[in-house]
């Protein structure tokens, strides 16, 4: 896969292989495999009584529906890419408009993936040791944040 | 006819109540580079401010962002969870 700047201030992906499409396609699959989704658990740190009720009835619900919303922006716009996979290049751009959308996905797929894993805050902590689906796990979560950080540096 | 004079006293107590603290938590999942413009963007923080509150929210595990009255305390914090920031609201001791 490569990843590059454009000049207009966002970027453009090429995946190349079948595992880099796989890679793109975990994010919302990744996002999706917390036991209890980001919302609610941004939401339970509000805990003042009535407060903490008018936060589950208002605020999570929205909360809910914004990051649901950049998943299927994201799917969508690797799926688009996809249909022309067969055709030669088949790149999917990141402009500046759509950056804090990809941004969100990412980081609600290495939240999640914190959350199930518990990588901790050095996840190179002796990766050899893991087992192979908590280092594939640990792959994407380092693929994902390398993604978030062209993104801080070139778009947002 | 005598005169009447009437005077009036005026008292106004002003109770004020205790401001409230946005507060963001540590985690290790969001980029410090992430934390800090996030809260340039959403408290019009310069830089070196938004950095310092970053840094505090890394090296003690929460820093309290904001300072007020609770309507605007939870606008805050709702825009902060909406960055997926671990957010919560206290009311000043």
């Amino acid at each position: 896969m490569k990843i590059a700047p454009t000049i207009e201030g966002g970027l453009r992906i090429d995946p190349e292989t079948n595992e880099d499409w796989h890679i793109l396609r975990a994010i919302a699959l990744d996002a999706n495999g917390c036991e209890t989704d980001l919302a609610d658990r941004l939401g339970g740190l509000v805990t003042d009584g009535k407060i903490s009720e008018d936060w589950q009835d208002i605020v999570v619900p929205d909360l809910r529906e914004s990051f649901a919303d950049d998943l299927h922006y994201i799917y969508a716009a690797i799926e688009a890419a996809a249909a022309f996979q067969d055709a030669g290049e088949s790149p999917i751009w990141i402009t500046r408009e759509d950056a804090f959308t990809w941004y969100s996905g990412l980081n609600q797929a290495r939240l999640a993936l914190e959350d199930k894993y518990t990588f901790g805050s050095d996840p190179e902590a002796n990766p050899a040791n893991l087992i192979p689906i908590r280092h594939e796990a640990l792959l994407r979560n380092h693929f994902y944040c390398a993604l978030q950080s062209f993104i801080l540096t070139h778009a947002l | 006819m005598a005169e009447t004079t009437t005077l009036t006293n005026t008292e106004t107590d002003v109770f004020t109540a205790p401001p409230w603290n946005v507060i963001v938590h540590d985690d290790p999942v969001n980029l410090m580079a992430y934390v800090t413009f996030v809260l340039m963007k959403i408290f019009g923080y310069n830089e070196k401010f938004a950095t310092t509150l970053m840094l505090q929210v890394h090296q003690q595990g929460r820093s309290v962002v904001w300072t007020g009255e609770l309507e605007k305390a939870e606008f805050y914090t709702q825009q902060l969870q909406f960055h997926q920031l671990k957010t919560s609201l206290e009311q000043s001791e």
